[in-house]
């Protein structure tokens, strides 16, 4: 039973779920579209004083004319009804002394007097008139006196006859009201009454025309009103612009300034603070584009000079070159072994100055923008197993194997075989040099935008921050340690700058105790764009640790 | 020495620029009423006696508590008086179980005066009260006012109801299906106003003034097409015809929106003419001042009469006027007749009367005039003969037409009816007969004469053929009577059922039809020493004089629709015309500067 009375119930239940959820969609989907539209005024409000000013413009205006408004119609309804109320008390007081000199004698024949008397009053009474009356003889039980036209006598409120029997003989009172006629619908209106004798005299204006008025003045306010706040608004707009439009030109020049067109200017119009503003402006363009000029040049000079140096230098050293060859080939006719061990020492770091030599010439060029890719399609393999061929001597003295993981089918790609080459023997020869003897793995991949060779090794590893510090020059991770293997230091930035020349990417990863691993992305054809590497950058089997890694992209 | 000068009201042009904007706007918000200009000159509005002008209302007490069988009588009888909501505070006073609903068009019992209620006799729970008064007349439900004044005394039965409130539990017979009204009460809550029916000749149309209670201003154009539906009163009905079906009714409340008012009648309608029917909507709707306009519709169609549009003026069908279509159109007065110092009968042009007929057989009194100009009549000097002939200059071939039967017999004024008919009463003291003339044929007497008993000193036919006017001798009083003629199937002619038209004036001497609606009469009223002129509207209103300053001795008296009225008058030697000096201002002066007698008007 339960169960079946459950199952409506239950169908209920669903269809109320449902619907809530609907409304609850339909809710959500609101409120987002609300937030979104509030987030864009809010975006917008921020981003312009032009609409900041107008808005609060129109807020101060509106809130003005408000009150003006309200006082206005305020002074004019007043000014209406005070004379309305003039008018009515003079009307009744004419009433009032008809009444008292008609009715005013000894009482005989009330009825008929009475009817005279309002038949007399009512001429100016009625729709086409400005009144209606109302008159009652206090002392008649039978009926309640009598009312002009569809007049109802309800119209006279109960408080404005009380007061009027309270008051004193001759009083006049007055009060606003409702008036309520047969067959016709309530209109405001002015009661006034009087009383004299046994008799009450009420007159009853309508105040239709009054209350036209006001309404016409109403509207009229209202018009004007969001008239003169538009045009305040307007007014605001157009000041404002003329302020904002020389401000925005200001920005949009230190934005170009900044983007590195040092040529550009503001335009000078006239001789205010805007014009002010752009002169500094101008000038302060001016005096950037002087300074960076002559920074420019200052660093072409010390380019210049490093290369000059270089290559001054050489001559020099071939001359010594020759003669510590010399020395060298003798070296076991000297009596003294300290002087034949000397010249295995000349030796040695004659040739390490040599390569250091050749590497500050290969920089200079890179650093003049001399460097030109000599680009051919190639099969990365083949690439990758000269390299590996020429470190494995290396390698197998440090005590490492070097492990390749190489793709079945060719990985071809526009590259310069020799600035491609240098970059791997440069990044095995840093690997074998950190490996500690351990296994250095080299990888190579393509897909089809991209080639991409990935060298690992398990060595100390990187501190965090150093990826990005192995591609500076002269710099060691270790400046304790030997340089056993006679690195010059800039082979890492030389690579880079290999790797840039190509369009493609040189990136490091490391972590201490896990090692490190490089990987050189180049696109297959020279010149594209590179948007990703086929292999990753952290080596597979590391990625669950909190990889410490920077990528840095060498396009930007 | 600086060429410009260095003064301190020198300003610089911005400055000017503003000071000169800040007076403007000064300048603009100074001014505010007007204190000159041209003269605007509004719409002239006729302000006539209009059926829906100011009125005054009573308004009724229910019923108090404490109340005594006398004074619940009192109030009852003053609560009846107030047509508001159907009379709901005066059913008050009645006791559900005698069904007294008087409805919107009752019975009415008038009253001079009443006196005050008596109880006659009064136990716990029943008592009777007695009330007497005056009667005057009675106006019937289809609004007929019929004079029949005579004493009368009616008895109200009470009884308390289940709250213990005195409650009226039988009305007297004449109260049962009416109201008890004195005669202030109906002056205060009726009104008089015209119905519109055609007349024999199928073209003019008859006014048939009736009693309308006026409930409120807004129902009043659907009253008063109801009571049109409805038909002419039992007074007018043998004389006239309506052109609606019988059984047409309205299908709701005439709406007016903007002056025009749109009258739906039922589906009998379409058997009547639209045209006929729209001249007396028409006719009857232009006493509403809010109505201008008006549309015909039946069963919410709206219909197009022939010649004028869907949307018809109140103004329109001019050629159904009870005065003639002419009366209508004209603008300017139309010229009198009378006879000249010379005893001729003379046309007037200006203030001179141009001779017509000169000559020893032109000789004649009282004349009148068809309304086409052909055939004039008169009466010899002594009105024992009345004289008729043709109307062209010179003519000589006035003959008579009727000589009296009794040496002590006189012929009233003749006059012609719109169909060149003429009419006549030879009257004795004691006895008169009314004798037609159709054109061509020998005069006959009428077939029912309603005043054969009486002695009668004038007697007009009104424009439409339909009502006559006279002045009876009764209670040797001349009195002022409207009277109705009625043409038989078998071509004889009743006039009868003579209603008094006001008890106002006495000695009235003469008198004729101003228009449709207005006689203007030589009568006596209260203060007056001699016969003065006086406009006496036919539904029974009040009458109204005419023209101030000296006349002399009134003797007749000339009317017609937009003309002067002319009053023939005589002073020590001689005989006079008189006429005011603006007449479409009721009380301009009277100037008497044409020398003649017995001015008439030819329509």
């Amino acid at each position: 039973m339960s169960r079946r009375g459950c199952a409506p119930l239950r169908g209920c239940a669903a269809v109320m779920h449902a619907a809530r959820r609907v409304v609850r969609r339909g809710l959500r989907a609101s409120r987002r579209v609300l937030r979104r539209a509030v987030g864009r005024a809010y975006t917008r409000w921020r981003r312009s004083i032009q609409i900041r000013v107008v808005t609060s413009t129109l807020l101060i205006s509106a809130a003005v004319v408000a009150i003006l408004g309200a006082f206005l119609q305020q002074q004019i309804s007043a000014a209406l009804m005070e004379g309305k109320i003039k008018a009515a008390m003079l009307q009744l007081d004419e009433g009032l002394s008809m009444v008292q000199r008609d009715l005013g004698g000894p009482a005989a024949d009330d009825d008929g007097r009475l009817e005279r008397v309002v038949n007399a009053l009512k001429a100016r009474s009625g729709p086409s008139g400005l009144y209606e009356i109302y008159i009652r003889d206090a002392k008649n039980p039978y009926y309640d006196g009598y009312a002009t036209n569809e007049l109802r006598q309800e119209s006279v409120p109960q408080r404005l006859r009380e007061e009027l029997r309270r008051g004193p003989a001759g009083a006049r009172d007055y009060t606003f009201g409702r008036l309520s006629y047969i067959g016709r619908d309530r209109e405001p209106g002015l009661i006034v009454g009087g009383k004299t004798g046994q008799f009450e005299l009420y007159y009853l204006f309508p105040l239709t025309q009054e209350e036209r008025t006001l309404t016409r003045v109403t509207w009229a306010l209202l018009a004007v009103g969001a008239v003169l706040m538009l045009l305040l608004a307007a007014i605001a707009s157009l000041v404002t612009r003329q302020v904002v439009i020389p401000v925005r030109l200001a920005a949009q020049g230190a934005q170009r300034l900044a983007a590195g067109r040092l040529e550009e200017r503001m335009r000078v119009r006239g001789e205010d603070d805007l014009a002010r503003l752009a002169t500094s402006f101008n000038e302060m363009a001016a005096n950037l584009q002087e300074k960076i000029g002559e920074l420019e040049h200052l660093s072409q000079v010390q380019r210049q000079f490093v290369s000059d140096v270089s290559h001054e230098l050489r001559t020099p050293l071939t001359t010594i070159r020759i003669a510590a060859d010399m020395l060298y080939e003798y070296r076991d006719t000297f009596s003294d072994p300290a002087v034949g061990r000397s010249a295995e020492l000349l030796q040695s770091q004659l040739e390490r100055f040599e390569a250091l030599l050749a590497d500050l010439l290969e920089i200079s060029r890179h650093d003049a923008g001399a460097a030109t890719l000599d680009a051919e399609s190639l099969d990365m393999r083949d690439v990758v197993l000269r390299a590996v061929g020429d470190v494995q001597h290396l390698a197998e003295r440090k005590g490492s194997k070097v492990v390749l993981q190489l793709p079945g089918e060719p990985c071809m790609a526009e590259v310069d075989r020799r600035r491609v080459e240098r970059i791997l023997r440069n990044l095995l020869v840093n690997a074998v040099e950190h490996g500690e003897g351990e296994d250095i793995i080299v990888s190579c991949a393509a897909d089809r935008d991209a080639v991409a060779v990935a060298v690992r090794d398990h060595g100390v590893g990187l501190k965090p921050g150093e990826s990005q510090m192995v591609f500076d020059r002269f710099w060691r991770a270790d400046p304790a340690r030997a340089r056993t293997t006679g690195g010059t230091g800039l082979g890492l930035s030389i690579s880079r700058e290999d790797a840039q020349l190509h369009g493609g990417w040189l990136q490091a990863w490391g972590e201490p105790g896990k090692g490190s691993q490089f990987r050189l992305s180049l696109p297959r054809v020279a010149g594209a764009e590179l948007r990703g590497s086929p292999l990753p950058l952290v080596p597979p089997g590391v990625r669950d640790s909190r990889a410490v890694y920077a990528e840095l992209e060498a396009g930007e | 020495m600086s060429a410009r000068p260095r003064g301190l009201l020198r300003v610089r042009p911005p400055l000017r620029a503003l000071a000169a904007a800040l007076s403007l706007l000064m300048a603009a918000g100074c001014a505010s009423v007007p204190t000159g200009g041209r003269v605007v000159s509004g719409r002239p509005v006729d302000r006539s006696d209009q059926v829906d002008d100011p009125y005054v209302r009573l308004v009724p007490v229910r019923p108090r508590a404490e109340w005594g069988p006398a004074e619940i009588v009192s109030g009852f009888l003053a609560a009846s008086a107030s047509f508001d909501d159907d009379q709901k505070v005066a059913r008050e006073y009645v006791s559900p179980a005698t069904g007294w609903r008087p409805g919107l068009r009752p019975a009415v019992t008038v009253f001079q005066n009443r006196d005050q209620p008596i109880v006659v006799k009064e136990s716990a729970a029943q008592a009777t009260v007695r009330l007497e008064g005056d009667q005057l007349g009675t106006i019937g439900p289809d609004g007929q006012y019929t004079a029949d004044p005579k004493h009368v005394e009616v008895t109200f039965q009470l009884g308390k109801n289940q709250q213990g409130l005195w409650r009226i539990t039988e009305l007297p017979t004449e109260v049962r299906g009416g109201l008890l009204l004195t005669k202030a009460d109906v002056d205060r809550a009726f009104r008089t106003v015209n119905l519109y029916f055609f007349g024999p000749d199928g073209r003019t149309l008859v006014p048939n003034s009736i009693f309308l209670p006026l409930a409120n201003r807004k129902d009043l154009p659907t009253r008063l097409v109801q009571a049109l539906l409805v038909g002419p009163t039992s007074w007018l009905a043998p004389a006239v015809r309506s052109a609606f079906p019988s059984g047409t009714r309205l299908r709701g409340a005439i709406t007016i929106s903007k002056d025009v008012a749109t009258v739906d009648l039922t589906r009998q309608a379409r058997s009547g003419s639209p045209e006929r029917m729209s001249a007396q909507l028409a006719w009857t709707l232009r006493q509403l001042s809010e109505v201008k306009q008006f549309k015909l519709q039946i069963e919410g169609e709206t219909v197009t009469p022939e010649g004028v549009g869907a949307t018809q003026s109140v103004r329109a069908w001019a050629a159904n006027a009870p005065d003639g279509e002419s009366s209508e159109e004209r603008s300017d007065p139309q010229s009198a007749y009378l006879i000249g110092a010379a005893g001729h009968l003379s046309q007037l042009s200006g203030d001179l009367p141009q001779p017509i007929v000169t000559g020893a057989a032109g000789q004649l009194v009282r004349p009148a005039v068809t309304p086409d100009y052909q055939e004039v009549a008169g009466l010899s000097p002594d009105g024992g003969q009345v004289l008729a002939g043709t109307l062209v200059a010179g003519s000589t071939d006035i003959r008579p037409l009727l000589t009296r039967s009794d040496p002590d017999a006189r012929f009233t004024a003749p006059s012609f009816d719109r169909n060149g008919v003429l009419w006549t009463v030879e009257t004795t003291k004691d006895r008169s007969t009314l004798w037609i003339r159709q054109r061509g044929r020998a005069p006959v007497r009428a077939a029912h004469w309603g005043l054969g008993g009486r002695q009668v000193l004038a007697l007009r036919v009104a424009r439409d053929g339909v009502r006559v006017a006279a002045i009876v001798k009764m209670d040797r009083r001349a009195q002022l009577h409207i009277g109705r003629i009625v043409r038989r199937s078998d071509g004889g002619i009743e006039g009868g059922s003579f209603l008094p038209v006001s008890s106002e004036l006495q000695d009235a001497i003469d008198l004729s039809w101003r228009d449709y609606n207005t006689l203007a009469v030589l009568g006596r009223a209260k203060s007056d020493s001699q016969p003065l002129p006086y406009l006496v509207p036919v539904s029974g209103g009040a009458i109204s004089s005419l023209g101030v300053g000296a006349l002399g001795l009134p003797q007749t008296i000339a009317a017609a629709p937009k003309s002067p009225v002319l009053v023939g008058t005589r002073s020590s030697h001689e005989t006079r015309v008189c006429r005011q000096r603006s007449y479409r201002d009721q009380f301009s002066e009277w100037v008497c500067a044409i020398p003649g007698s017995d001015p008439t008007y030819a329509q």
